[in-house]
């Protein structure tokens, strides 16, 4: 049994924790006996090592954490030239000893006010975005690249109440790969609606969404499900993300075993609609976690495709450092089970610096002002969380 | 052996898998090729990817050293990869297809497939075969419905065969059996 005000207690004490969606509600981990720190050098022998560990049986033998973007590329030998930046680290794993589960409705009152509503600024203005977006649309003609996301970032000096945050967050959009980490220095509060690993046993499937619609009075489920079919671009960007998602299982997976699960569906969330597709596969007998972790990330649907000349293309073309953002959240089990998501929809706080990074794919009909736009929306729904 | 040269594409293993159902893969990097199993493999298959034809010329001079001696096939890039070597003209195109279903019609009597059936078809590309296009035992053998561009090419002489569309695409009715049709040919 959970005591009433163990949330409060808990954040009040500056232990770091972890809160992550699970099936019901939330799991909570925290007593930390090792933090991880993953740099260039470790993050392979971290990666081999912490699926060689003897498993105890217990529902904490795992390491829960992230991968930021920048080592996932330099994961499958992409090298990012320096870029401005909060110097966050690049990835952090923690070992927790302590897991508790905790209800869909978390209990937290935030009693302290904290002022943080200072105004947001973007990093790149709609004129700016408009000269990337032409010049991605000319790669996509030459054929370089087929789809592309062109990333922007609000940003602003606050100080917060990282589980308040969370708990108003999920109050209002209980997304299924929902997460947040507090740490001294640093909290990452996430409703990201994407899951990229799961995998059990030889099992592995991924859960691309490519497509997102606005509940309006107009929509029903089965009236999404229509303007998607018949929305001739929605519909290419996501088969793109489907063949793509295949290929990079195939990497990893028993010839003939990758399947699509469930092909391009409807999921309901409280404000949106998402176009969703389930792929899944068998794993080869000889693969390892880090194989796995190479041949999914980072997570195709939110960088473009093909991936290798989509990632060269976007990082020559961004001056500032994505930290967290479409990197993974998620854990690895000591028995090589796992499970991760993609890093959407999130607040990176670090040092007293918030930051809210935003995509939305460039295909060859999109248009720079509907998608100068959509970013903004995505982001909003975050930055309300400071008013 | 098949032996598949990827053009760092994230289609690429959608092919292995494809063709691992008719017999034994290797897939390596165009950066990286084996060439030892390059010249023990039977067959030879260019892979999609970013970019021109020109962007890769370690394909195209592994065309030049077995045209004639293994089978070839090149799929999307690689079927550019193959025209451009013929001294066809690879250019962009208006309207572009990027995870486009769409039909095609197989054209000709001398192709392998049967003249007037349509199916329909997974495309991705950007670039386009200009014509007239003309090479020794070369011909066109599939289009696209309505646009009329080339969408396979047959040369079942010297047994080289490219597709502009993806046989290993969800989006492509049938892609096995073409696939099967091509390496028992």
């Amino acid at each position: 049994m959970i005591k009433k005000n163990y949330l409060q207690d808990l954040n009040d004490s500056k232990k770091p924790f972890i809160i992550y969606k699970s099936n019901k509600g939330f799991d909570l981990y925290t007593d930390f006996s090792k933090k991880i720190i993953l740099t260039k050098n470790n993050i392979e022998k971290f990666i081999n090592e912490s699926t060689k560990l003897s498993s105890k049986k217990k529902e904490t033998d795992l390491f829960i954490g992230f991968f930021g973007y920048e080592i996932l590329n330099n994961l499958i030998g992409i090298k990012i030239k320096k870029q401005e930046g909060l110097k966050f680290p690049m990835g952090i794993f923690y070992k927790p000893e302590s897991k508790l589960k905790l209800s869909n409705k978390l209990n937290y009152k935030n009693l302290k006010i904290i002022k943080s509503n200072k105004l947001f600024k973007i990093n790149i203005d709609k004129v700016s975005y408009k000269v990337i977006f032409d010049k991605f649309k000319k790669k996509i003609k030459s054929g370089e690249t087929y789809q592309i996301k062109i990333c922007t970032k609000y940003s602003n000096k606050s100080e917060i109440d990282a589980l308040d945050y969370f708990s108003r967050l999920v109050k209002s959009n209980i997304a299924p790969e929902a997460f947040l980490i507090r740490d001294k220095d640093y909290s990452i509060i996430s409703c990201s609606p994407e899951n990229l690993i799961t995998k059990k046993n030889n099992f592995i499937t991924t859960k691309p969404i490519a497509g997102t619609l606005k509940k309006t009075n107009k929509f029903n489920k089965v009236k999404a499900l229509a303007f998607f079919k018949k929305n001739i671009k929605e519909s290419k960007e996501h088969n793109m993300i489907v063949d793509m998602e295949r290929s990079d299982l195939s990497k990893i997976c028993k010839t003939g075993s990758v399947k699509i699960l469930k092909k391009k569906i409807i999921e309901e969330y409280k404000d949106l609609y998402h176009y969703v597709s389930l792929i899944g596969g068998r794993l080869k007998n000889d693969v390892s976690s880090l194989d796995i972790i190479k041949a999914m990330m980072p997570g195709g649907s939110v960088i473009g495709c093909p991936k290798i000349s989509t990632l060269n293309l976007l990082n020559k073309q961004e001056k500032e450092s994505r930290n967290i953002y479409t990197g993974s959240f998620g854990y690895i089990k000591f028995n090589g089970d796992m499970r991760f998501n993609i890093i959407i929809r999130s607040i990176l706080n670090y040092k007293k610096n918030s930051e809210i990074s935003v995509a939305s794919g460039v295909v060859i009909d999109s248009n720079a002002k509907h998608e100068f736009s959509e970013n903004y929306i995505k982001a909003k729904a975050l930055m309300d969380l400071y008013k | 052996m098949i032996y598949i040269i990827d053009h760092n594409d994230s289609f690429t293993h959608n092919v292995v898998h494809q063709f691992e159902g008719f017999g034994d893969v290797t897939c390596d990097n165009f950066n990286e090729i084996n060439e030892d199993k390059l010249n023990k493999s039977k067959v030879i298959v260019f892979s999609p990817g970013p970019g021109a034809p020109k962007d890769y010329p370690v394909s195209s001079n592994i065309y030049k050293r077995f045209k004639g001696k293994k089978k070839i096939i090149g799929i999307c890039l690689g079927f550019q990869q193959i025209l451009h070597c013929e001294k066809a003209k690879i250019i962009e195109q208006k309207k572009i297809y990027h995870g486009y279903q769409s039909k095609i019609k197989v054209t000709s009597t001398n192709s392998l497939f049967k003249k007037n059936r349509k199916f329909n078809v997974g495309r991705y590309h950007s670039l386009k075969l200009k014509e007239p296009f003309e090479a020794k035992n070369f011909e066109i053998t599939m289009r696209c419905d309505i646009s009329n561009v080339a969408m396979a090419i047959e040369n079942n002489k010297e047994n080289v065969y490219g597709f502009q569309f993806h046989p290993e695409s969800f989006l492509t009715e049938n892609g096995n059996l073409l696939i099967k049709k091509i390496l028992s040919a």
